[in-house]
């Protein structure tokens, strides 16, 4: 059964269907859109039945040859290091969907590209053959260039076409890469798992080299410092589901790559660029958070704040210690849920009152509490609460770490104290203290907005009392991934 | 009973999500009977469980466990699958904070029915106080500090929104915010330690813990390390010095708030953190020391800052602060037992101050002292309950503060006679500004008529836990210490090897007697200064003092260092902010572009200039050439034109072919070609 290629291409399918209906029948067009991207969300929770959590092999594999000259495959599977990404892109395109049901503008052109872009990145976390990953990883490119381009904000060009070049450049040289492990490769394979075991032969130099350029084409996408600028930009000007998946999928696509390609694939090119990362770590963690205090758009602010939780991701990389690694998966997952809940949200004031700035709201947990409330658990569960999903993940990242980088790890913690402050500043400039009469006419979430946040915000409870089922999921992989390590 | 113990956090738990979720707000909700039930069964049970331990009937400590999620960890360079439990951990220190926990909350609640009537999120406010009640209890069963931890962060949580509950005004926002951020900076120190100790441990589970620190596995630098991590967070939480600003302005909330949270049960959380790590400060005398002089530091400024206060409720916030730094100090000064007695005392007769507190705010609409007065025959209950919960705070011998305070500073005074000087001046400060709490708000003459005319008992829900408090406020201390039942159960269990450190002296039996004679001193001076109609006495000394005054007003300027601490930060922010907009972002990022886009213009240059332009002369080369050629023959005769370029061609094949072999063959080839062009030439037009 080729459920992973169902998985995969089943937007794409929904997507053609979209192309051939008529432009004026938006309901279809949503409905074929939903449709589409619901199955891919039900088999994919269905694989959860199917996964078997004891083994760190690849599951429900696929392999057919593509271009047989060059050994190029069509190659799928997944273990625990993908699979929970596919969960989560599965889960966050459908929300997304549902959260763009409010689009009025060149509808049918608009869930054509988002179809295309959700099996994009699905093929990221389902290949295993470097070209098939490369395919898909550019295809991302060209949706996410017309979803901010058409529909995004004032400065919607520029975002899109920086957004386009920035990551265009980082893959250039994560092409290099993948060809300089193919012609070093005996023989020639674009193979994945062939080349994870390929690195006894390979010396040094050559992977610190190839590992930068992979480094490159990751660290643009994750975002890591100081490659990171594109990130608020784009945010900023995307439309609200656009930005829910950029942070939610697109960010992990990059601390996915690292943890898959550069961790087993160049071991000692990771070994040696290990001090470097965990200081890059460090400073997308506090000086990340420090741009989010400093800003008074709250669009932009959650998107620095993106910048400090992968930050997070990063040292947990960095501790290169199971734990840290567990951390790092489990943030990848926690931070899509929450980010993905706090851009709907932003969404949402901004669809009302058409201003995102924090100074210009106050009091208005008396006149929407529903929003309010669930606006507030977003925050404390991006500040790390326990009891909610992001403290657990957070944790472990600092464990993993603590262990190798005490000092380091010791300056992270700063990053959560100012998270804390903005966000809670943000609370009470927006909700609290009294109600600003100029919103007097605004209303609560309606039931298409609750109906995207509230799987998010039960996961979000969920994971963080009980992260077990998440954490099963992953620990054989991570323990197979930390035995490589000698 | 002891085997469902796990339910005492759970079943307020569920009543708190029963109560915020089950049912729509109303004044005339039945929901907080469900609140007050659950506390009331939890309040059962632990005095079970506290009556057991005190008869002999349970065997203590009793600990159980649960599988809670498994991640990754490595052990001695080989990973494994570590399995987080999750458990309670019941001991005598336990057993005596459920009672506490229990019962002030129980009370808070019953008296909450009256004083929060009326109030647009009624029902709300009680899902709160269960959420409270539920982590607070939490934290005091987990037998994991992972669990502790988190319970500890979650109570920060609804003390957060607990000092916010009124967020329609500016300030308890503010308050509110101001607390979590200060004790957020604590829990980082306490977040290291917990990191250490894992990275020590390989586990979070006190039992173990504390089993390899009586093997001495554990460096004593390390338990120092862990020790001051510790230390900062119960700072946070028990507003100790220099993290106690938040504390006063948490007064903007509720007034059964903070009684329960701020005073009896939330604030106590750090000593009680400090008490249940107590093995690892154990080790490590330095960790001690600072928990001494820190407490001890704590209580002296913390007296003197309530000495000029004139807010009810912030002179019982500083009150608290200072008896939380006698706490610390205590357990500083290996005095476990003593530590945790004047824990106990203190929840009854604080948490009755607070709600006495409390009715006489309900009854005359302000904070301020100086407008209340000659309200003892208006409100003779609360008079009496404030007048018990003075004697007991003030240590008047009898009431319960006397016991816990003399336990503490005996064990002070034998362990640094420094200390003991330290604690017995806050001592006497707080006889003093107790009952010049006393004087100003209910004898004397009445200073603001309609407030005065306005007040009144309060009704019976908050009457009767006063009537409860008070007998415990006073009766507490003297059932505790009888036989001793309170150290019995609550002790430190020495680690094998290591004894308490060196004694500086034995506490002579007089000195009790001593410190009490200079309480009853700063009694007598308190009814010089407040005790009459008018403070003109005070007023002048505070004038003379004026600098001193100023200072303790301003609290030491630690509320200012706090400020501009935020300001640095604030400023910190901008400044990254800029770097990334104008440094990495415009002048790298952008930059780039831009040079690429030179470089691009460039190479435009050179290609329209250079290149294109020789590709165009070439082409103007060619016509011209062909411009010239038309002009020198210009017939327009095809054949001619054919003529020319055969003889052309010609010419150049014989110039570039070898000449002799082909001489014969040119000749032919030419003479052919002239009579050809012979011929079209001649021929006709």
């Amino acid at each position: 059964m080729n459920i992973l290629s169902l998985i995969t291409f089943l937007p794409l399918a929904g997507a053609l269907l979209v192309l051939g209906l008529p432009k004026e029948s938006k309901r279809a067009v949503q409905i074929v859109a939903l449709l589409s991207s619901g199955l891919t969300l039900v088999l994919s929770v269905g694989l959860y039945f199917l996964f078997d959590r004891h083994t760190s092999s690849m599951q429900f594999v696929e392999r057919l040859p593509w271009i047989p000259s060059i050994g190029v495959q069509y190659f799928l599977g997944v273990d625990g290091l993908s699979y929970p990404l596919v969960l989560l892109t599965a889960l966050m395109s459908f929300v997304s969907l549902v959260a763009s049901l409010n689009i009025v503008n060149r509808v049918k052109e608009y869930f054509f590209w988002f179809l295309i872009l959700e099996v994009g990145m699905l093929g990221v976390f389902v290949s295993l053959d470097l070209v098939l990953f490369y395919v898909f990883w550019e295809i991302t490119l060209v949706p996410m260039y017309f979803l901010i381009g058409i529909w995004g904000g004032p400065k919607k060009e520029y975002a899109a076409i920086k957004f386009f070049l920035y990551t265009l450049t980082g893959s250039v040289f994560m092409l290099l890469g993948i060809l300089a492990v193919y012609f070093k490769s005996d023989p020639h394979t674009f193979d994945l798992l062939v080349l994870l075991q390929a690195h006894p032969d390979w010396s040094a130099r050559f992977q610190i080299l190839i590992f930068l350029a992979f480094y490159l084409g990751f660290a643009v996408k994750v975002p890591a410092f100081p490659f990171h600028t594109w990130l608020p930009l784009a945010h900023v000007e995307a439309p609200t589901a656009v930005s829910v998946v950029l942070a939610a999928v697109l960010l992990k696509m990059g601390v996915y790559g690292i943890m898959r390609v550069s961790y087993g694939m160049l071991p000692l090119g990771f070994q040696w660029f290990l001090p470097f990362l965990v200081i890059i770590a460090v400073i997308n963690i506090v000086y990340g958070a420090l741009c989010a205090m400093a800003q008074t758009d709250m669009k932009k602010m959650v998107a620095y704040s993106s910048i400090n939780h992968m930050g997070y991701c990063l040292l947990g990389i960095a501790g290169l210690t199971v734990t840290g690694f567990s951390g790092a998966m489990l943030q990848m997952i926690n931070h899509g849920l929450i980010t993905g809940m706090l851009f709907i949200l932003v969404g949402v004031i901004y669809d009302r009152a058409h201003t995102r700035d924090i100074n210009a709201f106050g009091g208005l947990a008396a006149k929407v509490p529903l929003y309010a409330g669930l606006m507030s658990l977003a925050c404390f569960a991006s500040l790390g609460l326990p009891g909610l999903a992001g403290f657990v993940s957070e944790l472990l990242c600092f464990l993993g770490a603590f262990a190798r980088w005490k000092v380091y790890t010791a300056i992270s913690v700063i990053g959560i104290l100012t998270t804390a402050a903005f966000f809670l500043r943000m609370i009470e400039k927006v909700f609290l203290g009294p109600l600003n009469p100029k919103w007097d006419k605004l209303t609560d979430l309606d039931a298409r907005e609750v109906c995207a946040l509230l799987p998010l915000v039960i996961l979000t409870i969920l994971l963080g009392i009980y992260p077990k089922p998440a954490l099963d999921l992953m620990n054989a992989t991570v323990l197979h991934m930390a035995s490589l390590l000698k | 009973m002891l085997q469902h113990v796990y339910l005492i956090p759970l079943i307020p738990l569920a009543a708190s999500l029963l109560i915020l979720l089950g049912a729509k707000e109303d004044p005339r909700s039945p929901m907080p009977f469900l609140g007050i039930a659950a506390t009331g069964w939890c309040l059962l049970q632990s005095i079970a469980i506290f009556y057991g331990a005190a008869t002999g009937e349970l065997s203590l400590p009793y600990g159980a466990d649960w599988n809670w999620f498994s991640f990754g960890a490595t052990a001695g360079g080989k990973p494994f699958l570590y399995d987080m439990p999750v458990g309670v951990l019941i001991d005598g220190s336990a057993a005596v904070m459920l009672v506490v926990v229990t019962l002030v909350s129980f009370l808070v609640q019953v008296y909450s029915l009256s004083y929060m009537r009326g109030d647009p999120r009624f029902k709300r406010y009680y899902a709160y106080l269960s959420f409270f009640t539920a982590s607070m209890l939490g934290l005091v069963v987990s037998s994991n500090l992972l669990v502790t931890f988190s319970c500890w962060e979650l109570v920060g949580f609804s003390s957060y929104l607990l000092i916010g509950f009124w967020f329609e005004r500016p300030e308890p926002p503010y308050a509110a915010k101001k607390a979590f951020i200060t004790t957020k900076l604590g829990d980082l120190g306490l977040y290291l330690a917990l990191m250490l100790i894992f990275c020590q441990v390989g586990s979070f589970q006190i039992p173990q813990i504390r089993e390899f620190v009586a093997r001495g596995f554990m460096p004593a630098a390390v338990a120092t390390a862990i020790g001051l991590g510790i230390l900062c967070g119960a700072a946070g939480k028990s507003a100790q010095f220099p993290l106690f600003i938040w504390l006063p302005d948490a007064m903007e909330g509720p007034t059964p708030v903070s009684a329960l949270i701020h005073a009896a049960t939330m604030v106590a959380a750090g000593i009680y953190l400090v008490a249940k790590c107590y093995f690892i400060f154990a080790i490590s005398p330095v960790a001690m020391e600072t928990v001494a002089w820190i407490g001890a530091i704590t209580a002296l400024l913390a007296a003197t800052m309530a000495v000029v206060s004139y807010d009810i409720k912030r002179v019982l916030a500083f009150s608290t602060v200072s008896q939380l730094g006698f706490m610390m100090c205590a357990l500083g000064s290996w005095g476990f037992s003593a530590g945790l007695f004047h824990l106990t005392t203190h929840a009854a007769f604080k948490a009755l101050l607070f709600l006495c507190a409390g009715s006489v705010i309900h009854a005359v609409h302000t904070n301020d002292m100086r407008q209340m007065g000659n309200l003892d025959k208006k409100m003779p209950i609360t008079f009496f309950a404030t007048l018990v919960g003075t004697f007991a705070i003030a240590g008047i011998p009898g009431f319960s503060g006397f016991f816990s305070k003399d336990m503490i500073l005996e064990r002070v005074f034998e362990h640094d006679p420094r200390l003991f000087v330290i604690l017995a001046i806050s001592a006497c400060l707080t006889a003093f500004y107790m009952f010049r709490l006393v004087f100003m708000t209910f004898l004397g003459q009445e200073r603001d008529l309609d407030r005065y005319l306005h007040a009144h008992e309060s009704p019976w829900p908050m009457t009767v836990p006063l009537f409860v408090l008070m007998a415990l406020a006073a009766f507490s201390g003297w059932l505790l210490d009888r036989g001793e039942i309170f150290t019995r159960l609550v002790n430190f269990q020495a680690l094998p090897g290591i004894a308490p450190a060196h004694e500086a002296a034995h506490a002579p039996a007089y000195l009790t007697w001593y410190v009490t004679a200079f309480v009853f001193f700063a009694i007598y001076l308190a009814f010089r200064l407040y005790g009459g109609s008018n403070f003109r006495e005070a007023e002048s000394i505070k004038r003379r003092c004026a600098p001193v005054f100023n200072l303790l007003e301003r609290r030491y300027y630690l509320d200012d260092i706090f400020l501009a601490l935020v300001g640095l930060s604030d400023r910190a922010a901008r400044l990254a902010f800029w770097i990334d907009s104008e440094v990495v972002d415009r002048f790298f990022v952008d930059g780039w572009g831009l040079l690429m886009l030179a470089l691009a213009r460039l190479c435009h240059l050179f290609d329209d200039n250079l290149i294109d332009r020789s590709v165009d002369a070439t082409g103007g080369l060619s016509v011209s050439l062909g411009g010239t050629l038309r002009w020198i023959v210009r017939r327009g005769l095809v054949q001619e034109y054919l003529l020319w370029s055969a003889a052309v061609m010609s010419v150049l094949t014989l110039l570039t072919l070898p000449a002799q072999r082909y001489c014969l063959g040119a000749s032919v080839g030419l003479g052919l070609l002239a009579i050809l062009t012979l011929l079209l030439v001649r021929r006709p037009r």
